[in-house]
């Protein structure tokens, strides 16, 4: 199978690696400089027209530019490895996919990978979504190995939101951490964030389930509770800052915003948002969380 | 502007070659139905054929018993002894149930097959527009057999109708309306006729077949019979297969995508997928087999009646208990000759009383395509669509479970298109407008309760209606403009003169023909409203967004805030 990679950074490599282990031919495409170790081009056009299956692994904001270049096609599958959503307009990447390309075929990997620990072949596992039977077997088949398990799912709507939830509950984890608040509170954001985020895409026609799997839970307790993660640092500078952080408050944000259009409730990540607007010191926030009226844990 | 309805009489010749196959004989399609339900079998393993048939047998058996004497056809006769016949072979080996399976698939083939020509349908096309015309002008039923005006002259048709029959030349066409009325698929029979476009077929209820009104379109038009009373697969499949087969063969075809009559008066938000799902599958056929005209396009359509013959038990039969509500509705104002005449006159008759308009085509992933046919990507460069199910060589890739997905990404396609090409009308906003206004006025009733409010609660008055209308048309205004749906409503120098006209015609329109009427003056210049009325007509807005709040929600702040104003 021919499996082409467009990005270089660390996840795209590690992805890579997972090909290759897995007895397929990786390609990389490459926007500026040409991977080392694997065979890259510079033409994203004639990478997506070669290969059975295209895995996009650039960061959220460069989908759309390297989709529009790439142009994957009617006969294209894509699975975007990137977790979260198009900063600038709030959309799901894989809905990125299919309003700047042809490509109807589209999925999502997400789950508990470090790209340092698959680089070292260290045993991990990913869920890839699509509605496409087809696009789940192919990429199943292009990343599963002795060293990563690959799961299927026909919910792509909910891996996609648990990964994005899981880029913003990381950031919390890193600010309690960094604010000494204990092991407690870390189980407390884990279980009430997935369970808010839950609500959400119930309303979304997202599987429950789905956030209690590994593009979520094993997602935020494996990685996202990682000091090694982005988003688990950010939360750490935010703790520590006199300033907010624009970038964490678009994030919490994009979910705020879907989560008020179907008239549910993110406590968790309203005050996330509030914090990373620099409008609300983290230390009241908690005040204000655990000071909200005692409730059941289902409902 | 809204454009006429051309009425180019085609000659015969011209349907001949742009119209309907060559039609197939009873025997020739019972064959072919016989036979794509053998491949079907072949699928299956024995298990799965037994209950196959066992289902058939059990809910026709438990049809037939539940059934009075009277409502049971000639044809329910017929199909008893070949469901007894197959009974027998439930419980005998496979060849036994897989003929029986074939024997019921040929059986319901010739009950579903009507044969329809070119030459049947250069007969229809010439009788049709009288008889629609007597429908459209009759003030009796006795009147029918007169003569009346051209029916152009009140029905509207709008969009790309040249572009479609240039299409239809090269590409076969699937037709999708909205569904609102009984009196879509002669309309829409008509507003093909009228633009110069081929007829199409369509599967019909029986219930149509045998309405005095409705028998003479049915079959002359190409419907072929649809039996709702019937729920088990072998029926259900042998319908898709009728549909797969006849579009393969460059029938043109229409298809309800709702499946029923729009209940609540919205343009329908799902569609059901499965007769729409034979499009995408005959496609495929026509590739594998390299037939000469393979490609199908999909064209939304939408209907817009200022007044709608059935409102009232639609909107009744939507507000029952949910899950309740009934899919076959057999009692509703259609089956009595004298309202359907009367409605046509009073209400058809008028000038902009329909609008039936055409979209421009979808391929059958949703995409748009050009003037030439092609498909067109998001950068609105053309597309080899081909490669959505062939591999790189051309060769067809058979997945049944993909083709299901990319129907869903047509009928979600379908419904933005639908919505972008409604054509709204006056009673559609002074319906919305009176709603809201009832909304506004009584905040501490939840809108089910208000859909049941008495004669003090829903009388308002009529400067405040006017407001509320207003606000509608102001909105109307900015989505039109947006490109987000058509408007259809009086011209007038201002919003507030075109609110003035809006009432005046929704008033004039409503005092037509509902034995209640969504709006009426009350005394003392008030206004009464129908509340179940006035949100059906008014749910024809339903699912726009100004502001990014819910159309009927961004009234409301709207009409609060000007109330305010009013009473400070």
């Amino acid at each position: 199978m021919n499996v082409g990679i467009i990005g270089t950074g660390a996840w795209g490599r590690a992805l890579a690696t997972l090909v290759a282990e897995a007895g397929h031919q990786p390609r990389i495409g490459y926007r500026r400089r040409s991977p080392r170790g694997f065979p890259g081009t510079p033409n994203l056009a004639m990478l997506a027209e070669d290969s059975d299956l295209l895995i996009v692994a650039v960061p959220a904001g460069a989908v759309r530019e390297v989709v529009e270049k790439a142009r994957p096609g009617p006969g294209s599958r894509v699975v975007i490895a990137t977790r979260g959503i198009e900063p600038e307009s709030g959309r799901w990447l894989s809905s990125v996919v299919l309003a700047h390309a042809a490509a109807r075929r589209v999925g999502a990997l997400a789950g508990p990978a470090l790209a340092s620990e698959v680089v070292e072949r260290r045993p991990g596992a990913l869920v890839v979504a699509s509605p496409y039977e087809e696009v789940r077997r192919l990429a199943q088949a292009a990343l599963h190995s002795s060293i990563c398990r690959v799961y299927t799912s026909e919910d792509l709507r909910g891996v996609e939101l648990a990964g994005a939830a899981v880029n913003v509950l990381s950031a919390v984890v890193g600010m309690a951490d960094a604010l000494r608040l204990g092991v407690g509170v870390r189980g407390v954001i884990v279980t009430r964030g997935l369970a808010e985020i839950a609500r959400l895409g119930d309303a979304l026609g997202a599987d429950p389930a789905t956030f209690a799997g590994l593009a979520g839970m094993g997602d935020l307790v494996g990685c996202g509770c990682h000091p090694d993660h982005p988003s688990y640092q950010a939360g750490g500078h935010l703790a520590r800052a006199e300033s907010g952080d624009p970038e964490l408050a678009r994030k919490a944000e994009a979910l705020l915003s879907l989560a008020a259009r179907h008239e549910v409730e993110l406590p968790l990540l309203g005050a996330m948002a509030r914090i990373a607007r620099g409008e609300l010191k983290p230390r009241l926030a908690i005040d204000m969380l655990m000071r909200r009226s005692a409730k059941s844990e289902r409902r | 502007m809204l454009a006429r309805a051309r009425t180019p009489h085609p000659r015969a010749e011209e349907v001949a070659v742009q119209g309907a196959p060559p039609p197939l004989t009873h025997d020739e399609v019972a064959r072919r139905m016989a036979e794509r339900a053998a491949r079907r079998l072949q699928g299956m393993d024995d298990e799965a054929v037994r209950a196959y048939l066992a289902e058939a047998v059990y809910l026709e058996r438990r049809r037939f018993a539940t059934s009075k004497p009277s409502e049971l056809t000639e044809g329910d006769r017929a199909e008893q002894k070949v469901i007894e016949r197959a009974a027998r072979a439930v419980h005998r080996d496979r060849p036994a149930q897989e003929r029986a399976v074939l024997d019921l698939a040929e059986h319901y083939a010739r009950e579903v097959h009507n044969p329809f020509s070119p030459r049947t349908y250069d007969f229809a096309t010439r009788v049709l527009p009288g008889a629609l015309t007597r429908l459209l002008t009759a003030t009796r039923p006795r009147e029918l057999l007169g003569r009346g005006p051209d029916p152009s002259d009140r029905i509207q048709v709008q969009g790309p109708t040249e572009l479609l029959a240039k299409l239809a030349r090269t590409h076969t066409l699937v037709l999708a309306p909205t569904h609102v009325s009984n009196l879509d698929s002669p309309l829409i029979g008509y507003a093909l006729y009228a633009s110069g476009l081929p007829p199409v077929i369509y599967g019909a209820g029986l219930n149509l077949f045998s309405n005095p009104f409705m028998a003479p379109f049915m079959s002359r038009l190409g419907a072929y019979t649809v039996d709702r009373r019937k729920k088990h697969r072998v029926y259900k499949d042998v319908l898709k297969d009728y549909s797969t087969d006849a579009i393969g063969r460059g029938a043109h075809s229409l298809f309800f995508p709702g499946g029923t009559r729009s209940r609540s008066g919205r343009i329908e938000r799902r569609v059901k997928k499965g007769l729409l799902g034979t499009a995408i599958l005959a496609w495929q056929e026509g590739l594998a087999e390299a037939r000469p005209r393979p490609e199908i396009l999909v064209v939304p359509c939408t209907l817009s009646f200022a007044l709608v013959l059935e409102a009232e038990t639609l909107i009744e039969d939507s507000l029952a208990e949910e899950g309740r509500s009934r899919y076959i509705i057999t009692d509703d104002e259609f089956s009595e000759a004298r309202t359907v005449a009367s409605f046509a006159s009073r209400v058809l008759n008028l000038d902009a009383s329909v609008v039936v308009r055409f979209g421009r085509p979808l391929d059958l992933v949703g995409n748009p395509v050009d003037d030439e046919g092609r498909s067109l990507g998001p950068d609105g460069e053309p597309i080899d669509r081909r490669r959505y199910v062939t591999d790189r060589d051309g060769r067809v890739e058979w997945d049944a479970q993909r083709d299901r997905v990319y129907t869903a990404v047509l009928s979600e396609a379908l419904v933005r298109a639908w919505h972008r090409d409604n054509v709204v009308l006056a009673t559609h906003a002074a319906g919305l407008a009176a709603w809201s206004l009832l909304r506004v006025r009584h905040p501490d009733i939840d809108p089910y309760q208000l859909v049941f409010a008495g004669t003090d609660e829903r009388t308002v008055p009529r400067a405040d209606l006017l407001r509320a209308v207003e606000a509608t048309v102001v909105a109307i205004e900015r989505l039109a403009a947006a490109g987000a749906l058509h408007d259809g409503l009086p011209a007038g120098p201002s919003p507030a003169a075109r609110a003035e006209a809006v009432l005046a015609q929704a008033l004039d329109r409503f005092s037509r023909f509902h034995k209640r009427r969504a709006l009426e003056p009350a005394p003392g210049g008030a206004i009464r409203v129908e509340p179940r009325l006035a949100l059906y007509y008014g749910n024809r807005l339903d699912g726009y967004e100004v502001d990014e709040a819910p159309l009927e929600a961004h009234l409301r702040g709207v009409l609060r805030r000007a109330i305010r104003e009013a009473g400070a």
